[in-house]
């Protein structure tokens, strides 16, 4: 598949760059559609045969009871200008991320 | 133009390079953007802690029941087994049909669980002896011949000279004999039925040796151990989140991008929470879930169990089924409950924070565990197992059917071969597709 994939990129990549001067991307960024496209239906294929992302999601699935919760927020700073459209590193619905754990 | 993110004017960037170190400072003014969140103080710990090394002991052990030729109430008959359709034990010889008590509430002393404090176990939970062997000799008491038992994979036998059956009841610290146990609901042939329309649904890209040799009518009922915990803990979690402010564009035409603003907060949040039931495997194998080398996640997936209905130990239930000890002390199930106690506690706290539109980056996190009660308990599984050997390398592949509930899941083997020929075929499409317009437009 890898194989497939740089094949198709390096033969046509030039060619097609090549043909249309003017366009500075050369528009072979949309030769990775064809690629994509088969590793992604790979991957989605394999899933749904083999399940290994799937377990028992006990988060939602368990009764549990909690008090209200409490806690404080303070404004410590501003970001101006930048592209990213989520904070870096966002985890708050990564839940079994664990971060570093305080005794 | 470079991304700017986190970059404050003449400054360190916030978001990212600051070392945050909980606990917060207490002098910043609490600006709370989640409508949910209340600026309190944190609350302290709850006071009286129980001491978690020296876990209290409560006995579950059936006292009706002893290892050996277990009676039929009625006729005096050992031929007993579980009739699914209504979770009873009949007697096979005069019918009659009885249940064991319920636990829920029987084992513990009633409390709400966020008075729980310090460990509490039953007694079929207690720590295991290795030097206590697995296979038990078990004298009949209708003959009074030797009849030997491999609790590792069964609870009863047949005396091969009276025909009586003899099972084991009583708990020895090997972790055989659990606190109790949740009968199977589904029948063999529903287990059957749910197999057939798992695997149904993924046939075309199965490996064809699995298709050519499925044969679901060898799905086995076993009955695996876990530990079935309840919890009272806190937590606090620490981290930063940013508030959108300003969203523009700059640039024409293709050079065209979206730029934005955001206030950066410090984010701390506690709470006090209790769980009800969280059910952990209690058997080191069935624990091990590296999908790259076996597929137990998903006997993991098909939980929870409806362990409310979980009933007190007879091995009569386990008659013509197999089951599989447990090998695991609580203390080696501790940092898998404290692992899933920390998830649940930041699912908990997610919608405190939803008025942060651009995320949180926990950093921190600190669990404290009040007390917790643990019951051993068998629950019932249909599990389908097919041995799939690829490159010199095995794996079983399981198709498990929860025993009470009937949620099924499971790994079927796929043949290579037809998903590259999918993703192949699907990749050229596209491409001629994407070909073909940027030539017409070159």
């Amino acid at each position: 598949m890898i194989i497939w994939l740089i094949n198709t990129v390096a033969l046509l990549g030039p060619v097609l760059a090549e043909s249309n001067p003017q366009d500075e991307d050369g528009g072979g960024w949309l030769l990775l559609a064809g690629p994509a496209a088969g590793v992604a239906l790979y991957g989605m294929l394999f899933r749904y045969y083999r399940n290994t992302d799937k377990s028992h999601s006990f988060e939602r699935e368990t009764t549990i009871e909690s008090q209200p919760v409490t806690g404080t927020d303070a404004k410590v700073d501003e970001v101006r200008g930048t592209k990213r459209t989520a904070i870096n590193g966002n985890n708050v619905k990564k839940y079994r991320d664990r971060v570093n754990r305080v005794e | 133009m470079n991304d700017a993110a986190g970059e404050a004017p003449g400054g360190q960037s916030a978001g990212q390079d600051q070392d945050l170190q909980p606990p917060l400072a207490a002098a910043a003014p609490a600006q709370d953007p989640a409508a949910t969140s209340a600026a309190e103080p944190v609350p302290s710990p709850l006071p009286g802690q129980g001491d978690p090394n020296e876990p209290v002991l409560v006995g579950t052990q059936n006292q009706r029941l002893g290892d050996g030729v277990n009676r039929c109430p009625r006729c005096g008959s050992t031929e007993i087994q579980l009739r699914p359709a209504t979770g009873m034990l009949i007697c096979l010889f005069c019918r009659y049909e009885w249940s064991e008590a319920a636990v829920e509430g029987q084992i513990f002393a009633e409390q709400p669980l966020t008075e729980l404090q310090g460990t509490v176990l039953g007694s079929g939970a207690s720590n295991i002896d290795a030097s206590v062997e697995d296979v038990l000799t078990l004298k009949c008491g209708a003959c009074g011949s030797e009849v030997i038992v491999n609790v590792a994979n069964a609870m009863s036998a047949r005396c091969h000279w009276c025909r009586n059956v003899l099972t084991v009841n009583n708990q020895v610290p090997n972790g055989a004999v659990p606190d109790a146990v949740l009968p199977f609901a589904l029948t063999h042939d529903q287990a059957v039925a749910a197999i057939r329309e798992f695997a149904g649904k993924r046939k075309t890209f199965a490996h064809r040796r699995f298709v050519r040799e499925f044969s679901p009518e060898n799905v086995v009922g076993v009955y695996l151990p876990y530990m079935v915990i309840d919890g009272n803990a806190s937590a606090d979690v620490w981290g930063y989140g940013e508030v959108q402010t300003r969203s523009y564009t700059r640039g024409s035409g293709d050079d065209r991008e979206t730029y934005y603003d955001a206030d950066v907060y410090q984010v701390q949040r506690h709470v006090d929470y209790t769980v009800d039931d969280l059910t952990i495997e209690s058997s080191a194998e069935r624990a091990n879930m590296d999908v790259f080398v076996n597929t137990n996640n998903v006997i993991n997936a098909i939980l929870p169990f409806d362990t409310k209905h979980a009933v007190e130990w007879n091995a009569s239930y386990l008659t013509g089924f197999t089951s599989e000890k447990r090998d695991q002390n609580i203390e080696a199930i501790r940092p898998m409950l404290e692992n899933q106690l920390l998830s649940i506690a930041r699912s908990e706290v997610q919608p405190s924070v939803s008025g942060y539109d651009r995320g949180v980056r926990w950093e921190h996190e600190k669990l404290e565990v009040h007390g917790t009660r643990w019951v051993s308990m068998y629950l019932p599984v249909w599990l389908y197992s097919y041995y799939h050997e690829e490159k010199g390398r095995g794996m079983v592949h399981y198709i498990a059917v929860n025993g009470r509930t009937g949620e099924t899941m499971g790994s079927v083997p796929v043949s290579r071969a037809r998903l590259l020929a999918a993703a192949l075929t699907t990749g050229t499409v596209i491409e001629a597709i994407v070909i073909g317009f940027l030539v017409a437009t070159a």
